[in-house]
């Protein structure tokens, strides 16, 4: 047996059991009337009772309560509904945003609850189906939160109570805003069996009610959703400071030198004053007074840009946090990891390569050797495994039997083993596209840069391209089995690249993101949502898992030894505690200025259709009006009680 | 209850009757309209053959009769010698007979007033004419009681019995059964009460009846019995019995009671009428003069 409303009950109780009783024993009192003879009046009362059922209705107040009563009764049994909509039951998914720029706080609340409310509020409107009916009409309706990636809070139901404990559930996060996967999700859970079968026509389409601001990055992708969709725009504030870029790096030449780089924008239209704190292991090592310009008038906004310097011998968390008070928290922040000073050490696999020697030598190396193909095969691959001797392996057309977990860069010859297939040579390639702000291509210019032979290669889906021919990836970036492998697919030699300046900076930011920071830049900066992930590890090892502002995570690496943590909602900190001395820092940061421009659109672009905000918050409407009628019943009930103890007795 | 004489009270005859009334009571008499014994020589017609002026009979003369009653108009016819005999006249005994139990002290004004002014004027009627006049007060018994008064002597001890306070429960059926084992004349009976007895009026009428005098029964009630401004949610409480009932007044709930109430003084009126009692519905409200000036002159009583 399920309880709808047992607190109506309890509270409805608690009123009406103690007023019976007390009416029960509540005695009208009389006014004493001193009279010369009582016989009179008595056959003069008991002439009344006689005669009364015999005598046309006259007025009662007794008849009517409780006519009124009854009625009250029966008009709860129809279960009628206020504000109505009428038509056939309805589905809807709720849409709730939560991503960073829905944290923002107007007038004590975020946007997210508000959002929560209004929600709350379409819910309380759903029709319920009606008790009595011999259909079961009710409205339905689904609860999805979304920010990079959306998350079914409840599917498709008409229990309010559940609903409603879906939409408190749902808990802010620092993400970006994508709405496309959401809107897929809904729509494979909003087809019927019967749709699906292709066996009846298709019913209504489902209603799709979204909560957001409108700082939505994919609206462009959604294409031809078969779903209607209610856009309620939330939030008002436009004005925001926020820090969108963050460099923490060791000097090459003198480790213990740090240099912090960071950006910040302004989206209001004032100046905005404010002070840039900057701290290292909680340590506040700086502050300075920063003044960011106010946003144009096409909505660019204003930007500034600091640097620091400062020494640290060992490694830390550097977090730089600017101290004027706005509406979003989160982007006044960001944290970078600073690796201790390191200089690598790079084992060169070649039969020799002109090109490749030199611009390793030129970089700031603690070592650098160089084996042959075959001198590579004889070391113990094993052992390198397990105690690497080499920061970096880079590998020159050369592809060994074994490939021993490190880093490697790679020049020519693709390793098959490592998800990337090769499926031909192209020739007189020139580089169409390339990532100019990866760690790895900074300052490299690729624009004149002619392949006469390079590789086609297929890479697998997780793979990150940083440059393209227009007929394949030319370099990427994969990690398999615990190893990063940054790809080139052609040989140097075989392209003028290495008579262009690039060539030996392409060589230095490799070896020093391979190297250096490859394993601490996934600590040093991941983005909201981005999973943590530590390899190398005692297969089932313990770990705690600290987020920043939540509660401690037990949990256990898997069979190879990996360790994934795959809940980065908020920005801040992650310490990875792994047993013994050793705890790892990563720092998970927002950093997005899409998401720290929070002025609220009035209108979306949608499945190619413009459409406008409500112009109102959902009202209450559908407004169940028996549980109303059933306390007037009651309470006519008590007064007419009332009513016949003040009637005369014989 | 033992009877008790009443204390005498100066003046207070005055505070029920004023200058007024009496004078105009000195002019009344107490009439009856059956000829009824006495037991002094008063001024009444008496079946008895005494020496009054109006001839009654004959009979034979004896030695030693009285010879200026002798009948010469009839020794001239039949050469024997008669005696008139003439009719004696008799006093009238008035037996006034007044509830004092509480329900004669409802009303306003209360009844027992005017009950005491109307037992007041004619007991004074009868004293003032050399009537024998018995005047009792009775509730659930004889409660006092003036037996015998003859004279304007007897005008204080007659103001002294009816400052007796209406209070008590009623037993008019003991009442009369103690006055009419007391009573040895006939003569004229006088009721004065409101006859709202639970027990019953019968019985202590027909035992007047039987005494073969001419009973009058005057019931007295008071507008607020006739038409009760009664209103709300009340508890009725019997002011001789401390009887409640409980009872919310409404229109029709009046309607009954008048209807009841009229039911019940016609059964007492049948009742008096068939046994050749006098019957008078009095309001209390009226004026007690108006009532013996005017009413008991025309039902015959008063002359």
């Amino acid at each position: 047996m399920q309880w709808l409303a047992p607190m109506t009950a309890i509270y409805a109780a608690a009123a009406a059991v103690p007023l019976l009783v007390l009416l029960y024993f509540l005695k009208l009192k009389r006014r004493d009337q001193i009279i010369s003879s009582t016989f009179l009046w008595r056959r003069a009362v008991q002439d009344l009772q006689v005669n009364a059922p015999f005598q046309r209705i006259r007025w009662s107040v007794l008849l009517l309560l409780q006519l009124l009563a009854l009625a009250a009764i029966l008009l709860a049994l129809a279960q009628p509904v206020w504000l109505s909509s009428g038509g056939t039951a309805k589905r809807y998914v709720l849409l709730i945003d939560r991503s960073a720029s829905m944290n923002a706080t107007e007038s004590g609340r975020s946007r997210l609850d508000t959002a929560k409310d209004q929600a709350r509020t379409v819910v309380d409107s759903l029709r319920a189906g009606g008790l009595l009916s011999l259909r079961n009409e009710a409205d339905r309706a689904m609860v999805v939160a979304f920010d990079t990636h959306p998350h079914v809070m409840c599917n498709f139901t008409s229990d309010k109570r559940q609903l409603k404990a879906a939409i408190e559930a749902i808990r802010p996060s620092d993400g970006r805003s994508c709405l496309s996967e959401a809107i897929t999700v809904s729509c494979a859970f909003a087809q019927t069996s019967a749709e699906q079968a292709d066996t009846v026509s298709m019913g209504p389409p489902a209603q799709v009610e979204l909560f957001s601001d409108g700082r939505i990055t994919d609206l462009e992708k959604i294409v031809a959703a078969p779903v209607e969709l209610n856009y309620h725009c939330v939030g008002s504030q436009a004005d925001n400071v926020a820090v969108v870029s963050l460099q923490a790096r060791r000097s090459y030449e003198r480790s213990e030198e740090v240099s912090v780089f960071a950006g910040l924008v302004n989206y209001g239209q004032d100046e905005a004053d404010c002070d840039l704190q900057l701290s290292v292991d909680g340590n506040v090592r700086a502050v300075r007074p920063v003044s960011v310009p106010p946003a144009s008038a096409d909505g660019k906004p204003g930007s500034v840009s600091a640097s620091y310097s400062l020494t640290h011998a060992t490694s830390g968390v550097i977090e730089l946090r600017q101290l004027r008070d706005d509406c979003l928290e989160s982007d006044n922040a960001a944290w970078a990891i600073l690796p201790p000073p390191k200089k690598l050490k790079v084992l060169l696999v070649t039969r020799g390569n002109l090109a490749v020697v030199p611009a390793l030598r030129a970089c700031p190396l603690e070592r650098l050797d160089i084996k042959t193909p075959a001198e590579f095969e004889e070391m113990d691959h094993a052992a390198m495994s397990v105690e690497p001797h080499y920061d970096l392996i880079v590998l020159d057309n050369f592809v060994p039997s074994v490939l021993p977990k490190s880093r490697y860069l790679v020049f020519g010859r693709i390793p098959p083993s490592i998800g990337v297939s090769v499926t031909g040579d192209l020739t007189n390639q020139m580089i169409a596209d390339w990532k100019s702000r990866h760690l790895v291509l900074r300052h490299v210019d690729l624009q004149n840069l002619f392949a006469s032979r390079c590789r086609c290669m297929k890479l697998p889906r997780d793979a990150e391209i940083l440059s393209e021919s227009k007929d394949s990836p030319v370099m990427a970036i994969v990690r398999r089995d615990g190893s990063v492998f940054l790809l080139v697919s052609f040989d140097p030699m075989d392209t003028n690249w290495p008579f262009e300046p690039g060539f030996v900076m392409f060589c230095q930011n490799a070896t020093a993101f391979l190297g250096m920071d490859a394993a601490q830049d996934s600590r040093s900066h991941r983005s909201v949502g981005q999973a943590i992930y530590i390899e190398g590890l005692p297969p089932a090892a313990d770990a705690t898992v600290h987020a920043p502002g939540g509660p401690s995570i037990n949990t256990k690496c898997d069979a190879q030894g990996t360790l994934r943590y795959p809940d980065t909602a908020r920005a801040g900190v992650y310490t990875v505690e792994l047993g013994g001395d050793r705890a790892e820092h990563f720092a998970v940061n927002l950093l997005d200025a899409q998401e720290s421009r929070i002025e609220p659109t009035s209108q979306i672009t949608f499945s190619g259709k413009t459409i406008q905000a409500e112009s109102s918050p959902p009202g209450p409407s559908n407004v169940e009006l028996w549980p109303y009628l059933v306390a007037l019943a009651l309470a006519l009930a008590c007064v007419e009680w009332f009513v016949y103890n003040s009637k005369a007795r014989l | 209850m033992t009877p008790q004489t009443p204390r005498t009270s100066k003046g207070s005859l005055r505070e029920l009757l004023d200058e007024k009334f009496m004078s105009k009571l000195d002019g009344l008499d107490l009439l009856s309209r059956k000829i009824l014994q006495g037991k002094l020589q008063g001024e009444r017609r008496s079946k008895r053959r005494g020496t009054s002026a109006e001839f009654a009979d004959h009979r034979p003369y004896v030695v030693g009769d009285d010879l200026r009653f002798i009948d010469w108009n009839i020794y001239g016819r039949l050469e024997q010698l008669f005696l008139k005999l003439f009719l004696e006249e008799q006093d009238l005994t008035l037996h006034v007979v007044l509830d004092v139990s509480g329900s004669m002290q409802s009303g306003d004004p209360p009844k027992d007033l005017f009950a005491k002014k109307l037992a007041a004027a004619l007991a004074y009627v009868g004293l003032v004419n050399n009537n024998r006049v018995t005047l009792t007060a009775v509730a659930d018994g004889i409660v006092a009681q003036l037996s015998n008064m003859r004279g304007r002597k007897y005008l204080p001890k007659l103001a002294g019995l009816l400052t007796t306070k209406a209070q008590g429960p009623s037993d008019f059926d003991n009442a009369s059964r103690q006055l009419v084992s007391e009573w040895t004349a006939t003569g004229v009976i006088v009721v004065i009460s409101d006859f709202l007895l639970k027990e019953g009026f019968q019985e202590g009428l027909r035992r007047f009846v039987g005494k073969r005098s001419e009973v009058y029964a005057i019931q007295l009630l008071s507008p607020q019995e006739m038409s009760p401004e009664l209103t709300g949610d009340l508890k009725l409480v019997d002011v001789e019995d401390d009887d409640t009932a409980e009872v919310t007044i409404s229109r029709a709930l009046l309607d009954y009671y008048k209807r009841n109430l009229n039911a019940y003084c016609n059964e007492v009126k049948d009742f008096c009428r068939r046994r050749g009692i006098v019957y008078a519905l009095v309001d209390s409200g009226q004026s007690a003069e108006n009532l013996v000036l005017t009413y008991l002159r025309t039902a015959g009583m008063l002359g």
